[in-house]
């Protein structure tokens, strides 16, 4: 069981997406704590996609419950490879001059969820990004220098 | 949905969600405020990489004539991604209860 919804490629859709998340989390009873940052990971994403993306075909989002929390998917269609995994680091101990907006959504999605998977069909030119986000916690200042959602 | 209002010597309330959709109209509101600007955050839900960059934007231009900007009654979540972003370094933030 799962709920999945399909959504044109520009920004004005995010509000159609959060009402989305919205209704799914209702609909499969999932932790609503977890809301606020599987709006955050998925509007990134999204985001991401209507800027750099060149194809037209609409967006796909699956949610699916998990134990503790939601399974997201986000599909692209006609899309190049660009794995949001292996994304530039920022350097976040940067003096506010010489810092720049540029990245830090995809900077940040591994810090507020569990897992994050990418994966390419050349064939179909399709990418789907699979993130995890449950109410276990990675311990703060875990091995990869992530704090983790304070739970 | 987003709100904005105040400003002009006293704070800048802001409340609901400061996303990709709303950080324009944002931008916009605190482009014309000068010298230390307070926003109150307390009814700020939301915030996305794009209120970030309006932030940002803001705090190094008001920097830049003197000025700065500093948050106000700022929720846990928000301090989370204050924190991983490092701003929590770089704007002077009030947690909020």
């Amino acid at each position: 069981m799962s709920e999945n919804a399909e959504f044109p490629r520009r920004i004005d859709a995010l509000a159609a997406v959060v009402a989305f998340t919205a209704a799914a989390f209702e609909r499969l009873q999932a932790p609503l704590e977890l809301r606020r940052d599987v709006d955050f990971v998925l509007e990134e994403l999204f985001t991401n996609v209507v800027k750099y993306g060149r194809g037209m075909a609409p967006v796909a989002i699956d949610i699916a419950p998990i134990a503790g929390g939601v399974e997201v998917t986000l599909i692209e269609p006609e899309a190049e490879r660009f794995d949001v995994t292996r994304a530039p680091e920022v350097d976040t101990t940067l003096p506010a001059a010489s810092r720049r907006p540029g990245g830090l959504g995809l900077h940040l999605i591994p810090r507020l969820v569990d897992s994050v998977k990418y994966d390419y069909s050349e064939s179909e030119r399709c990418s789907r990004i699979t993130f995890r986000k449950t109410r276990t916690c990675p311990p703060p200042g875990d091995a990869a220098g992530h704090g983790g959602t304070r739970c | 949905m987003l709100t904005i209002e105040g400003g002009d010597g006293g704070p800048v309330v802001v409340a609901g969600r400061l996303d990709a959709t709303q950080s324009a109209a944002a931008q916009s509101y605190l482009d014309r405020l000068d010298g230390v600007v307070t926003l109150d955050c307390a009814g700020l839900e939301y915030l996305s990489s794009a209120g970030l960059g309006v932030l940002l934007k803001t705090h190094k231009r008001l920097l830049g004539a003197g000025g700065r900007l500093r948050l106000t009654q700022v929720n846990r979540h928000l301090q989370d991604i204050f924190s991983y972003s490092g701003f929590d370094q770089i704007l002077e933030i009030e947690p909020g209860r």
